[in-house]
């Protein structure tokens, strides 16, 4: 099988729980080797994607493709998925290389094989020497990498991982996103991450899908997802932005005028005049000064925030508007509070969203 | 890693305080324990090897543990013991799972079928059983009224009364700990291990039992150390035909006025639930 062919696909997945739309027909198709991530809001349905995925809650309707092999009614069991459970789920009754082992024992794995893959499994998450202690007697780091062999060990078609990094400390957590990205692409595991948290999506994955009650609103690659966000909910879940709400005025050539309380301004976007808009851009875009074929807005700084690496600058901009800058450490020039200043950024960067969609 | 930054810092009493203090704890406790416990333990152990005369003896070991009849009773105490315990467990295990996955009020039913029976005194439901099964009993009644028998069928004072009354007496001591067990098991062990490619029955003999053990290992030894020492449940469902070591106990105190004999009698049935109980003890005990 090449490397760009879908491994998983999954098509028009839809699943209620009583009267609740929980997931609402879901495409996505996943390429072997790619780590995708599920990003969306608490109770969007990220998990219950995951535990469709895993044959632990069989969608309503739809079909579940892994491996060229439909398995939308194959028990988990017979799935030959991977799962790192948020709490981690480790059997307390059985050693770290009981844990490991266990998958291959119930596969009738022999025994000289399961040592083997043991070793390597523990050796590839640096936790060679504890396979003999209980569980009980790691720590959270070590628990999660324990969970991560046990999945990897059984040489799994995907791994799925459910907020698997959450219950870590920040920075323990930010290294092993790192670690995790670089240990999985190492063994060219295909996997799909849960997440609420966009920072980790955006450093582990090759696409995010960005997703909003039981609907996929955008998948594409972290870059783009930031730079391009398909719709209002996405730019507001992914970093952040300035967002202006106002009427369309004119159209055409897929850009619209609109006026809002700053000013006239252009934007990408297809509306019809009259539509009500919320119009956006990203805070890197803004610029000090004015710009001729430039969208433009002048106000007074509300605050300055210095982040190290670069400065956030609020402007109220007037009429309940506001304006949010980033300035790179680079720039000479970063204004004081109360100072009057006057931003300008490009009319491609800028996009206008329906406001109806507003969360 | 972590844990090691946040706990340095902490500074850690004298070991020989903490020790001293911990002891000044537990000293009530042990005190109870041993005038409670210990004290009429020695007080059996000593009379168990007294003759009549005050002499020392092992003359009633002899007896109980050289005579077919007093083997027989061991017997009949540890066969009226494994028979209860086995059969209460078979119906319990699935119903602690039955009684955990219930919701609202039947869980509220159920729990309260278990508990209720507990007030009664054991005298009551044992009579309750007589009642049930004598000739004239509820159960005959019935049967011939239905015509579906036409002679009573002879069922009070027979072993399978006796063992569907301790078995009735005795389950809630089974299925309470089973049930404290399962209800605090966490569902994603059996969804781990199915996504590791276990089947239903692999995720159950691997996982739920090894996971319930310590509930079966309680109720196990609960019951057994309650019914091998059985009293008014022999006595009353099936009597004389049944001697266990109990009712020979009672009888060397009450009839036989021998109270060595009794007393011997008491440490062997002692002996028998201690080391049922030191087994489970060792069974439940957490992998290294
Ligand atoms: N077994 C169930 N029965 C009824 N409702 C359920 C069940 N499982 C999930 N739901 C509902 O489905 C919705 C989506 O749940 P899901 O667990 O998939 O959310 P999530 O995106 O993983 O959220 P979180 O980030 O909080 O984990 C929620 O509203 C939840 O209440
Ligand atoms: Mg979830």
């Amino acid at each position: 099988m090449s490397e760009a062919a879908p491994h998983l696909v999954i098509s028009g997945v839809s699943k209620r729980y009583g009267a609740a739309t929980v997931l609402e027909r879901v495409d996505l198709t996943i390429r072997r080797g790619e780590l995708v991530t599920l990003l969306g809001p608490s109770g969007c349905g990220k998990t219950t994607l995951l535990r469709a995925i895993a044959g632990l809650a069989p969608p309503d309707t739809g079909t579940i493709a892994l491996a060229g092999r439909d398995v939308t009614h194959v028990p988990p069991h017979r799935r030959n998925v991977g799962v790192v459970f948020q709490n981690y789920a480790l059997f307390p009754h059985l050693t770290v290389a009981g844990n490991v082992a266990f998958g291959l024992k119930v596969r009738g794995t022999p025994k000289a094989e399961i040592d083997l893959a043991v070793r390597r499994a523990l050796a590839l998450v640096k936790l060679g020497h504890l396979g003999g202690r209980r569980i009980s007697a790691l720590s959270g780091g070590q628990q999660q990498r324990v969970a991560l062999a046990r999945a990897i060990a059984v040489e799994p078609d995907v791994l799925l991982f459910d907020e698997a990094l959450s219950a870590l400390d920040r920075k323990l957590r930010e290294e092993m996103q790192v670690e995790l990205r670089r240990l999985l692409q190492e063994v060219k595991a295909t996997a799909i991450f849960v997440t609420h948290d966009q920072d980790e999506a955006l450093t582990m994955s090759d696409r995010v899908a960005v997703m909003n009650k039981g609907r996929i609103e955008q998948l594409a690659a972290p870059r783009e997802l930031y730079a391009r966000p398909a719709s209002l909910f996405a730019l507001n879940f992914v970093g952040l932005s300035t967002r202006i709400a106002g009427q369309v005025v004119g159209a055409q050539d897929g850009m619209v005028e609109v006026v809002t309380p700053v000013g006239r301004l252009s934007a990408r976007g297809a509306f019809q005049p009259g539509a009500s808009v919320i119009v956006a851009t990203r805070p890197e875009q803004l610029r000090l000064g004015a710009d001729a074929g430039a969208n433009s807005a002048a106000g007074r700084v509300r605050s300055v925030v210095f982040q190290g690496s670069r400065t956030l600058v609020d402007v109220d901009a007037g009429a309940g508007a506001s304006l949010l800058a980033e300035l790179s450490g680079r720039e000479a020039e970063v204004p004081r509070v109360h100072d009057e200043v006057r931003f300008a950024w490009p009319v491609a960067e800028t996009f206008a969203f329906a406001a109806e969609a507003a969360p | 890693m972590t844990e090691a930054v946040l706990s340095a810092p902490v500074v850690k009493p004298a070991p020989d305080r903490e020790r001293l203090a911990a002891l000044g704890f537990v000293a009530p406790s042990v005190l109870i324990i041993a005038v409670v416990f210990v004290l009429p333990l020695a007080l059996l152990l000593g009379v168990s090897v007294l003759d009549s005369k005050g002499g020392p003896t092992t003359a009633h070991y002899v007896r109980l543990l050289g005579t077919p009849y007093y083997l027989g009773v061991i017997w009949n105490s540890l066969r009226l013991g494994l028979l209860t315990t086995l059969i209460a467990f078979v119906i319990s295990y699935p119903a602690a799972f039955a009684l955990a996955r219930a919701r609202g009020p039947l869980r509220s039913a159920l729990l309260a079928t278990l508990f209720l029976p507990l007030a009664a005194s054991v005298i009551v439901k044992a009579f309750a059983w007589t009642i049930l099964l004598r000739s004239d009993g509820l159960i005959n009644t019935v049967l011939i009224a239905l015509g579906i028998i036409e002679d009573p069928i002879r069922m009070i004072f027979t072993q399978t009364a006796l063992i569907i009354g301790a078995v009735n007496i005795f389950l809630p001591f089974m299925v309470l700990p089973i049930y404290a067990v399962v209800a605090q098991l966490d569902g994603r062990y059996a969804e781990a291990a199915a996504t590791l490619g276990a089947s239903p029955a692999v995720v159950f003999l691997r996982v739920i039992l090894p996971l319930t053990l310590p509930g079966i290992i309680a109720g196990v030894a609960l019951v057994f150390s309650l019914s091998v020492s059985a009293y008014v449940v022999p006595t009353l469902l099936i009597g004389e035909k049944y001697p266990t070591l109990a009712t020979t106990i009672a009888k060397a105190y009450l009839l036989a006025r021998d109270p060595g004999f009794g007393a011997a009698a008491g440490v062997v049935l002692l002996a028998i639930a201690v080391v049922v109980v030191a087994l489970s003890t060792l069974l439940s005990r957490e992998p290294k």
